[in-house]
């Protein structure tokens, strides 16, 4: 098979968490593209009922189904909604989470249902999706899980504790997962550099890229290819691994000081060229 | 969606194509439409051959190609590679460095020559290659470098001392160049392969086998299951994506 053909993923289906917006409906629209069916879940549903009709557009079926990925009753209802319209669940992309009350506070200022809640949505959430959808990837002897960490979860911040925390936690349970449900399935990482959204408050936060080596910052449909990448056929050999998107912001480090100035070899006496 | 990764109109250069990963890697490229020119990493003629069979593959897929025996640690040598790709296509818009020498000896054995040869191909080569071609794509403001690196630039491994030191440093490389570069158009990323068949530091049956049961996948990785992260960061899908190192090791960095 050409190697083109390898991204196609007809006849396939994809829950999508987080799908409502930003990275989660641009990730579903590409692999829309590409091929599958969707459920697109969120908690909120005129969101994902919008993805839906954008996913329908590009001719393939979309289920909308509320989800709070934090209560696992929620989860497990969700994932039998999905068997219960398709029959199968070929790719599952936990890119549901973000920032949640009480950030930035400083340790001191966290409550203890502050952490919970930063845990549960970054990291909980994913391990209740994957529990409920494993089962039926075994059956199948095939899937791929794809789950969406951060810079944040390869580095950390000051008075960022619950995200850095669950994000972190998230690449060494995947890294968990590829070990024990590999090579059958396989469970990767995606970490999104900056990426606004679109949102030009965020943009100016970070100011429009300028400290990012690439000197731009993220757009959402960028982090589509690399969905379906890594729920294709190309990544067969690919398992417990993270691919890292975002204009070189980790090869060095998002930061204001650019370039090394020359510095000469130094004139060493007596030293033969 | 596959359109965004269709390198048709590319041209490419891959040093080192006489080894398994160069090989599928060239074939990669043509497959998803790039013209693709091969190198060997030395001059031994065993090299030649494999090369020149590669440039068949490559053309028996409608692409334009060449074969050229070079030795990638002479900076002649690679700059007439990259010439000649240029003259051959009227651009090179994809550098591959998959240029190999394969060496395992305790470390209180190997000599000097021998430790200056192992990093003369393996690192400088790709410092070479980059150079040549750099000037090229920053002047084109448009450029793709792949480093194809291994797991024995993440991982030590005993006797494997010389290989291992150019394999991190090629890794490193790659991050700072990538810097380097970020806002001139040319991404610089590497592919850590996992062990792979047809490549040197396996040893043997004995060795394969020896590896094979400790591998999560139970087995060596094929070329061609490399060669698909190739055709994603050579492609405008990847136009965001610098500066990184994907593994693709069935699971071999995971393990305690």
């Amino acid at each position: 098979m050409p190697i083109l053909d390898k991204l196609r993923l007809d006849g396939r289906v994809a829950i999508m968490t987080g799908a409502g917006r930003g990275l989660g409906r641009a990730m579903a629209l590409a692999l829309a593209e590409a091929g599958t069916d969707l459920v697109a879940t969120a908690r909120t549903q005129s969101q994902i009922e919008e993805t839906a009709v954008l996913v329908r557009e590009r001719g393939r079926r979309c289920l909308p189904v509320v989800c709070d990925v934090t209560d696992s009753g929620s989860v497990n209802a969700m994932v039998e909604a999905a068997l219960a319209e398709y029959g199968r669940i070929d790719i599952l992309v936990n890119n549901a989470g973000g920032i949640t009350p009480g950030f930035a506070n400083s340790l001191t200022d966290i409550s203890d249902q502050t952490w919970r809640t930063g845990i549960d949505t970054n990291l909980t959430g994913a391990m209740y999706c994957s529990r409920a959808v494993i089962p039926h990837m075994v059956k199948q002897a095939s899937g791929k899980i794809i789950n969406v960490t951060s810079g944040f979860g390869l580095r950390a911040g000051r008075d960022n504790f619950m995200y850095t925390t669950a994000k972190a936690g998230l690449i060494n349970f995947t890294r968990s997962l590829s070990l024990t449900y590999g090579p059958a399935i396989q469970a990767n990482l995606i970490a999104p550099g900056l990426f606004p959204h679109d949102d030009p408050a965020m943009s100016e936060w970070w100011k429009g890229g300028k400290y990012t080596p690439m000197g731009r910052l993220g757009r959402d449909e960028e982090l589509g290819p690399l969905c379906v990448f890594l729920a294709s056929d190309l990544t067969s050999y690919m398992n417990g691994q993270i691919i890292v998107l975002d204009g070189g912001g980790l090869a060095g480090g998002h930061a204001p000081t650019g370039f090394a100035p020359v510095v000469p070899l130094a004139e060493e006496e007596g030293r033969g060229k | 969606m596959t359109d965004e990764f269709s390198l048709a109109g590319k041209n490419a250069l891959v040093i080192g194509a006489s080894n398994s990963l160069g090989r599928a890697a060239a074939v990669a490229l043509a497959e998803a439409g790039a013209n693709v020119g091969v190198t060997t990493s030395t001059r031994l003629q065993r090299e030649e051959v494999a090369a020149n069979s590669c440039a068949n593959e490559v053309w028996a897929l409608n692409r334009k190609g060449f074969a050229q025996a070079i030795d990638a640690a002479d900076e002649a040598d690679v700059r007439a590679a990259i010439e000649r790709a240029v003259l051959e296509f009227g651009k090179l818009d994809v550098l591959v460095n998959a240029q190999d020498l394969p060496f395992a000896k305790p470390l209180t054995e190997i000599t000097p020559a021998e430790w200056r040869r192992v990093l003369d191909v393996n690192l400088t080569g790709v410092y070479l290659a980059c150079r040549a071609a750099g000037e090229r794509m920053l002047s084109q403001e448009y450029g793709r470098v792949i480093n194809i690196a291994s797991v024995l630039g993440e991982r030590g491994m005993a006797n494997v001392g010389a290989y291992c030191a150019a394999q991190a440093g090629v890794l490193n490389m790659t991050r700072a160049l990538a810097l380097e570069w970020a806002r001139r158009g040319v991404t610089v990323n590497a592919i850590g392969a996992g062990w792979t068949a047809g490549m040197g530091i396996i040893g043997g049956d004995e060795g394969r086998q020896a590896l094979e049961r400790y591998l999560p996948y139970k087995r060596l990785a094929k070329p061609e299951e490399i060669a698909g992260a190739v055709v994603y960061l050579a492609s405008d899908a990847a136009a965001y994506l610098t500066g990184q190192v994907i593994w693709i090791e069935g699971g071999a960095l995971s393990h305690v």
